[in-house]
């Protein structure tokens, strides 16, 4: 097992170097499109965090009418608790709201100007959270449905699908383009190893008839197709370390505080789905190569 | 040479032997009394051979020999074609209904005119081809049954020597001879003396390491034949291997292939050239549009 490994391995080393203006092609190839690849996963993880961020603060608030009984206010309150879409119902006073209105201004380090009003103008409110910020079914007419509670609803909604529809084409033209250059490169591996196969016919030939068992024929050039895969994904990865940094600068610059930074985490599954992809798409051309063009 | 065959190891085993003959009824096998008993048609094909040729004299040899009733059949057979037609997809009939029998030990000229089917039963021997009708034995294993890993198993008991050397021209005499073990997974630190051994038998010891580019054309025919000697095979099956050489040095490719017999191993040789057939009174096979015309000692009758 030893010598057919180290077999496969010397004479996809010598099949690479003999070919070598073919197999630089399909290295430089392989590696600029394992940089779309990462380029993809890491811009899309990045729009996914942040969408998951705004998600997560997706919810409709009602403003009520001044002087709205309570009792009506928590009939309301429980009628909207009772539906599925539903996650959970705050109630925020008149008070409550200044107060944090103020807060916020503070926190800002803005005027406090609610401070030139004489009353609170400020209308107390129904802040309802969904379990799915897409569902938002029924709440709106729950809301309006009894005459006096609610005087306005409050949606983000449309912004969120905004981003959605924005974040699901991307991802959608993305993996076309990845899918085009992965193509791409795939058949530029399978000519590699075809024409490392018509170079060694010779040998192909001589080693058939000396009893060399089809492994021995087969496997060299799938370790070629490999190794174009593994230098391929290499390279990529040792670019995507230099440009680490920087990227991470602008994601910060344009994502504001939103979590969208590159955790190790996601550096992690980069370098594994750049290596499986690597050396998938190696192996993958070699092989189709080799059962073309070896079929007895 | 008969007490070399005796002393040969045997890759079958007599009671391996007396089951495979129970499996397949159609195996031509070797009776203990010492004559053939091929079933089927293949008594009928020894039966108008003249005494004196080299598979009578065989066969004659073993009961002389002493043997103790249980000994193993002797001579082994070689290589048996049995009623084997080759058709190829285009529909040129190469081989009609050939029967042919070779004792191991055996020297044997293939001739036969351009087109007369010496490639095909060539290529149906190392299985590049199965026949279309048909079992081709060799070395006891009937070759179209043989499948996946035992094909290239079965082609390193048979050397193969071709007209046009097939000599890899980036390598070394001592490298291209190693390939072929380094091919079938032998290790490294054994390749070494196993290519001497062989490269010392073809008296090449002196040319190890220079390239085919810079060899002569016998010295070429050595390096391939001690490539096809080195997995110590039982048969050697040389397609035209003089046909590229001058008259001087085919001689000495016939002697090497001579020695190379007289140490025991099968040799089966393809071949136009008439003077060293008529010369050297082996046993003559003669093919002509894919029948054997005429199979008997010496001669080469015809031009070819």
């Amino acid at each position: 097992m030893i010598h057919f490994l180290a077999f496969s391995f010397r004479r996809a080393v010598e099949g690479l170097w003999r070919n070598r203006v073919m197999s630089l092609a399909a290295t430089v190839t392989m590696i600029l499109t394992l940089v779309l690849l990462a380029s993809l996963v890491i811009l899309l993880s990045g729009m996914q965090a942040g969408l998951a961020y705004i998600e997560g603060k997706v919810e409709i608030r009602a403003e009520l009418h001044d002087g709205v009984p309570q009792a009506r206010v928590e009939i309301l309150r429980s009628q909207l608790e009772a539906l599925p879409e539903v996650a959970s119902v705050d109630f925020v006073s008149k008070e409550q709201a200044l107060a944090d209105f103020r807060a916020q201004l503070t926190a800002d380090g803005r005027e406090d100007v609610s401070q030139y009003v004489g009353s609170n103008p400020l209308p107390a409110q129904l802040v309802v959270k969904l379990t799915d910020p897409k569902e938002f079914g029924s709440v709106r007419t729950t809301l309006e449905a009894p005459a006096g509670v609610v005087e306005r609803v409050v949606e983000q909604q449309r912004n969120v699908d905004r981003l959605i529809s924005i974040t699901s084409l991307l991802r959608t033209v993305g993996l076309i383009i990845v899918a085009l250059v992965g193509i791409t490169v795939l058949l530029i591996v399978v000519n590699t190893i075809r024409m490392a196969v018509m170079s060694r016919a010779d040998e192909i030939e001589i080693m058939r008839l000396v009893g060399a068992t089809d492994a021995f024929v087969r496997w060299p050039f799938i370790f070629e197709g490999l190794l174009v895969g593994l230098i391929g994904a290499l390279v990529t990865l040792g670019l995507l370390s230099l440009a680490s940094a920087p990227i991470g600068q602008l994601a910060n610059a344009i994502a504001g505080q939103a979590p969208v930074g590159f955790s190790r985490q996601l550096g992690s599954q980069v370098a594994g789905v750049v290596l499986a992809a690597g050396l998938g798409l190696g192996g993958l051309g070699a092989w189709i190569s080799v059962r073309a063009y070896l079929r007895r | 040479m008969p007490e070399r065959r005796v002393s040969r190891p045997r890759a079958v085993g007599t009671d391996q032997e007396a089951r495979a003959d129970a499996d397949n009824a159609s195996r031509p096998a070797v009776g203990r009394t010492g004559t053939v008993r091929v079933r089927l048609a293949m008594t009928t094909l020894l039966a108008p051979r003249s005494a004196d040729t080299p598979v009578q004299s065989t066969l004659d040899r073993g009961p002389r020999r002493t043997r103790r009733p249980d000994a193993p059949p002797r001579p082994r057979i070689s290589v048996a074609l049995h009623h084997v037609s080759k058709v190829y997809p285009n529909g040129r009939r190469a081989l009609s209904e050939v029967d042919l029998v070779i004792p191991e030990g055996d020297f044997v000229f293939l001739v036969g005119p351009s087109g007369a089917g010496k490639s095909t039963l060539i290529k149906l021997l190392v299985r590049d081809e199965v026949p279309t009708h048909g079992e081709v034995f060799v070395a006891g294993h009937e070759l179209s049954r043989a499948t996946g890993r035992s094909i290239p198993r079965l082609r390193r008991q048979i050397g193969i020597v071709f007209q046009d050397f097939r000599l890899l021209p980036r390598k070394t005499v001592r490298e291209n001879v190693g390939f072929a073990l380094e091919v079938t997974g032998t290790p490294r630190g054994r390749i070494g003396p196993a290519v001497d051994r062989v490269l010392a038998l073809v008296g090449l010891t002196g040319q190890a390491d220079q390239r085919p580019s810079q060899l002569s054309g016998g010295e070429l025919q050595r390096t391939a034949i001690a490539r096809a000697m080195i997995h110590d095979p039982k048969l050697i099956i040389a397609d035209e291997p003089t046909g590229n050489l001058d008259p001087l040095i085919s001689w000495e490719i016939i002697q090497l292939l001579l020695r190379i017999n007289e140490m025991g191993t099968t040799v089966l040789m393809a071949t136009h050239n008439a003077e060293v057939v008529t010369a050297l009174r082996k046993r003559v096979v003669a093919l002509e549009d894919g029948r054997i015309v005429r199979d008997e000692v010496g001669g080469y009758h015809r031009d070819y």
